[in-house]
């Protein structure tokens, strides 16, 4: 393993301890699990407006344990064209290395840069058609977000922190991106959960994860993949991914308005 | 036009405060900027051993330590590892760029691990658990997610608030199988012996020390130098990269500042510790 020059070193390997006392931890928690209603949404915290170096920034805390940080800065120059003679999004997904249970995340291997560079073009998807990269030729508009806890639905919380990131930014949208995560455990008729737990996700046989424009009720991510099940089952899925979104809508709106009034208030 | 002059000028313009001994933002030359740190259940890190967020004004760091189980290396067989990270990455202010750590944060990581070392704020002995078989490996990672100054104070006071709040599991050798047990359950706090605390100052025109500099002010300083104390008013580490030269005099009144200033800095450390304990 090439040596990374740039960190402190530590020790060539290490493991988690639960690796030894872990046995016991998976008892229990087959024992504490009871069937949960699938399309129940966990409480959401957002709050946008609270970095002093970015033009916008967004906090979201989702009920299980998900938290991220998103940042977002305006239009600035780019040196060549975006695809279509618009401006160019550029996104950044970073995992804190504590943020995982277990062991921790190595920054620095090959395995994060490829997992975080997937993460990043997942994020670009999700949010490209939200926002009016015609309106800034020429410029590049930068999205910079960070998982500091993974509690489940990382990539949907982080989609939509960074909806509200750009909106807090003063970028011209859409609309905000509202991403939600679905996941389904195995067994024959298991039916899709709604924002995953961290311990549903890792025994989930397929995952999907929608980012849906709610205003204009057009989905701009699909992502997932997973167990094969019957089309009716992913549409169904979807269908409920949607419905989930537009349920979160105006919790984000109102963190929106909430960091535009502070904004006002201060100025 | 005092916008225009701040930017067009921005040294004429804090030297005008100065002058009054003040500065723009209305604290004295020897003020500290409002510090909040947060342990415990509201605002901390599950998934980390041990965790705590701390706010120097606009500047916030967070600090996730994470326990883990290694072999000691063989030269040092009865040690275990702190493996320190500071992390300023690009959403904490435009001056970085996305991608490995730049100078900045590996002087940074380097400042916080000379800190553990010479203060000796943790035993290495402490951390090991069979000599030459199995130590603890304490990972402490440190980001920045505002960037407004004086990160090597907030660090340092960062790493001390989390390290506070580790729980290790025991763990026990087995004396047949060899093999480890890990008890989940039994939780034991982590020992710290010392608790530093580093002060910043930043020299404008060789002269003038102002205490706590946010961004702007580093950048229109002279020179930084952090001191770094320990609990019984003992000087730890003074770090002093280049910059204008300080005479002794001043220095040694820095490092007076610095004491008092750890003195604050321990009370509020242990203020918040008792507010939590009764988990």
């Amino acid at each position: 393993m090439p040596l990374d020059h740039r960190r402190v070193r530590g020790p060539e390997e290490s493991q988690p301890p639960e690796l030894w006392g872990g046995t016991r931890k998976d008892d229990e928690e087959d024992e504490d699990e009871a069937p949960r209603d699938p399309c129940a949404l966990r409480p959401l915290f957002a709050r946008a407006g609270l970095l002093s170096q970015a033009e916008g920034s967004a906090y979201l805390e989702l009920g299980g344990g998900t938290k991220v940080l998103c940042a977002a800065w305006g239009p600035r120059e780019a040196g060549e064209l975006g695809a279509t003679g618009g401006g160019q999004l550029l996104c950044e997904f970073r995992r804190a290395p504590f943020a995982s249970r277990g062991a921790r995340w190595r920054p620095g291997t090959a395995a994060e840069r490829e997992a975080e560079r997937e993460a990043a073009a997942a994020l670009r998807e999700a949010l490209e058609p939200a926002v009016r990269l015609s309106r800034y030729p020429r410029a590049r508009l930068a999205v910079s977000a960070l998982l500091l806890q993974d509690g489940g639905s990382a990539l949907a919380a982080a989609i939509s922190a960074a909806a509200l990131a750009l909106a807090d930014a003063g970028v011209e949208m859409y609309d905000l991106a509202v991403g939600c995560a679905l996941c389904r455990s195995p067994g024959p008729a298991a039916p899709w959960m709604l924002q995953p737990a961290e311990p549903e996700e890792h025994r989930a046989v397929a995952q999907l994860t929608v980012a849906l424009l709610p205003a204009l009720n057009q989905v701009s991510a699909v992502l997932g993949g997973g167990q094969g099940s019957p089309p009716d089952a992913w549409a169904q899925a979807l269908r409920l991914g949607i419905d989930g979104c537009h349920r979160l809508y105006p919790v984000l709106r109102q963190s929106l308005l909430r960091a535009a009034r502070r904004r006002d208030a201060a100025a | 036009l005092s916008v225009c002059c701040r930017t067009v000028e921005p040294l004429e313009y804090y030297r005008r405060f100065l002058k009054e001994n003040c500065r723009p933002d209305g604290r004295e030359l020897g003020e500290f900027r409002a510090t909040t740190v947060n342990i415990g259940k509201w605002g901390s890190i599950t998934t980390a051993d041990g965790s705590a967020l701390v706010k120097l004004g606009n500047t916030t760091v967070i600090c996730g330590v994470k326990a883990e189980l290694a072999a000691p290396a063989v030269d040092s067989a009865n040690k275990g590892y702190i493996v320190p990270n500071v992390e300023l990455p690009s959403l904490c202010s435009t001056r970085f760029r996305s991608g490995p750590p730049g100078e900045e944060a590996q002087a940074a990581s380097q400042f916080i691990a000379d800190v553990i070392e010479n203060s000796q704020m943790i035993a290495k002995e402490d951390l090991c658990i069979a000599n030459g078989k199995l130590a603890w490996v304490l990972y402490c990672d440190i980001i920045c997610l505002d960037y407004d100054g004086n990160i090597l104070d907030a660090s340092a006071f960062a790493l001390l608030a989390a390290l506070k709040n580790v729980q290790l599991p025991s763990v026990t050798i087995n004396e047949e199988t060899g093999l480890s047990e890990v008890n989940l359950k039994e939780k034991n706090p982590l020992i710290i012996r010392k608790h530093p605390v580093a002060t910043s100052f930043a020299i404008f025109d060789d002269t003038l020390l102002i205490v706590d500099p946010t961004a702007e002010e580093e950048d229109l300083a002279t020179g930084t130098v952090t001191i770094v104390t320990d609990d019984e008013d003992r000087l730890c580490s003074v770090h002093k990269p280049g910059g204008s030269p300080l005479t002794g005099a001043k220095l040694q009144d820095c490092i007076t500042r610095a004491i008092t200033r750890h003195k604050e800095v321990k009370k509020l450390i242990d203020k918040v510790i008792k507010s939590i304990k009764p988990k």
